[in-house]
């Protein structure tokens, strides 16, 4: 069934298989391989997308449920060119180690970050507690979000 | 993986599930019906999306009876300031189901419908005494949410019918209500106790009780008799530990990887007293609107 749906400000309108998920739409089709596949059961958060602003693990959501609405995805963050604030400061707070974890979990700071500008250590830690990091690299991902949460507000 | 039928009202929704009885589920969300499929749980020859019927994602609060939609998500209730002021244990279940990405995606309807024993929201709505609202082949009906659970993973939903919306009653004052719970992580876990409790007081003295358990029986458990050790009194200590002593009793526990079945009994006596303390505060006033309560519901000790 063709549907219509916007992925990073451009409009597409495909098709898939029914049972083809959000994840392997973007990475399968649309080659947007940012977004990781990792555990497929929602646990883990490497797929972590926002779909209307709003996070949401791709690996549960049906590509054609999309239909007619708005995802943004880890290269969708980048402003002209530039790295978003959240992107940069998970580079220059050293918070990847081997980096599967790397875009759900900027993606989720980024909801979070929309919602809530200048979070608690703590509000962060409940933000991000449905990304796992298999590094343990926790610290340094809190202390980059703590730090973009301190950037000046980009311009929208 | 099954195919996709995506009706744009709920009639045709209806008519899809009642003409493929044993061979069709529902999905919204999607956070339980499609891992079920994926590891072969289930095997159904179609998902009936739901998405499209967005009148059932509807939340109206009009005077003192709140409506919600099967497709209103957790994350609505969690971010919903006026439900926290005035039910406040949907709010405190809804936080602490799963992670931000998966309560922005799971719904109300499915919560419920999936039946899991552990699930957050059957307590939370079970002492808002809900009332399951169905349609189906056969027409709309309405049920206790109470009758809605027939074991784990089954509920007594006919062939074909669907769970469109609960309804409860959230009084404006000298009510109060609480979600406790305990788990081995505070994210992304089930339950292995959970505890919901509501009040509603004349001054300072009790004139209604619930108290709803989670995962420590094949349904969510309304105990009116723990409740009743609770009414007529000022819900000292004392008061609250008998209503707890009597919740473990009627409980019946199984031993899993989240605690033994004693144990678990052991952990209701405890936060069902502390979930009847924080409902009476604020019954009574004395809590601050709109702060949820510690998870499980240890509060500091110049506010106990």
């Amino acid at each position: 069934m063709r549907f219509d749906l916007t992925v990073n400000g451009d409009p597409y309108r495909r098709e898939a298989a029914p049972d083809v998920t959000l994840l392997s739409f973007l990475r399968d089709v649309l080659g947007l391989t940012g977004t990781k596949w990792g555990c497929m059961t929602g646990d883990c958060g490497a797929c972590t997308v926002l779909l209307d602003g709003e996070p949401v693990v791709s690996c549960l959501q049906l590509a054609q449920q999309v239909r007619g609405r708005a995802v943004t995805t880890v290269e969708g963050l980048e402003r002209e060119g530039e790295l978003g604030a959240v992107q940069a400061a998970f580079v220059s707070n050293g918070a990847a180690q081997c980096g599967f974890c790397t875009p759900g979990m900027i993606v989720a700071a980024e909801a979070l970050l929309r919602r809530n500008p200048s979070p608690t250590e703590a509000e962060i830690r409940e933000a991000l507690s449905g990304n796992l990091c298999r590094c343990t690299g926790y610290n340094k991902i809190v202390d980059a979000v703590l730090e973009a949460a301190q950037a000046p507000a980009e311009a929208t | 993986m099954p195919e996709l039928f995506v009706p744009e009202s709920l009639d045709d929704a209806v008519a899809f599930l009642a003409a493929h009885v044993g061979s069709a589920l529902p999905v919204a969300g999607g956070t339980d019906v499609l891992i079920d499929a994926r590891v072969g749980r289930t095997s159904p020859e179609w998902l009936v999306d739901l998405t499209l019927l967005r009148s059932l994602a509807d939340t109206q609060l009009a005077g003192e009876v709140l409506r919600l939609g099967a497709l209103a998500t957790i994350r609505s209730l969690e971010l919903d300031p006026e439900l926290a002021r005035r039910a406040a244990a949907l709010v405190e279940a809804a936080r602490v189901l799963g992670s931000v990405q998966i309560r922005t995606m799971a719904t109300v309807g499915g919560n419920l419908c999936h039946a899991t024993p552990s699930a957050e929201m059957p307590p939370a709505l079970l002492v808002h005494d809900a009332v399951a609202e169905v349609a189906g082949p056969g027409g709309e009906r309405s049920l206790p949410l109470g009758e809605l659970f027939a074991g784990p993973g089954r509920t007594t939903l006919d062939p074909g019918e669907l769970l469109t919306a609960v309804s409860l009653r959230v009084p404006a004052a000298s009510a109060g209500s609480c979600y406790l719970r305990q788990t081995v992580r505070w994210s992304m876990d089930l339950a292995g106790v959970g505890v919901a409790a509501s009040v509603e007081v004349d001054g300072t003295t009790v004139t209604r009780a619930r108290i709803a358990l989670g995962a420590v029986a094949p349904v969510p458990l309304l105990v009116a008799a723990a409740a009743d050790a609770v009414v007529g009194t000022e819900c000292s200590a004392a008061d609250a530990e008998e209503a707890g002593a009597r919740a473990a009793a009627a409980c019946s526990p199984i031993t899993d990887a989240r605690g033994t079945a004693e144990y678990r009994r052991q952990v209701v006596a405890v936060l069902v007293p502390r979930a009847l303390h924080i409902s009476w505060l604020r019954a009574t006033g004395s809590w601050p609107a709109g702060v949820p309560a510690p998870i499980n519901g240890v509060l500091p000790r110049d506010a106990a």
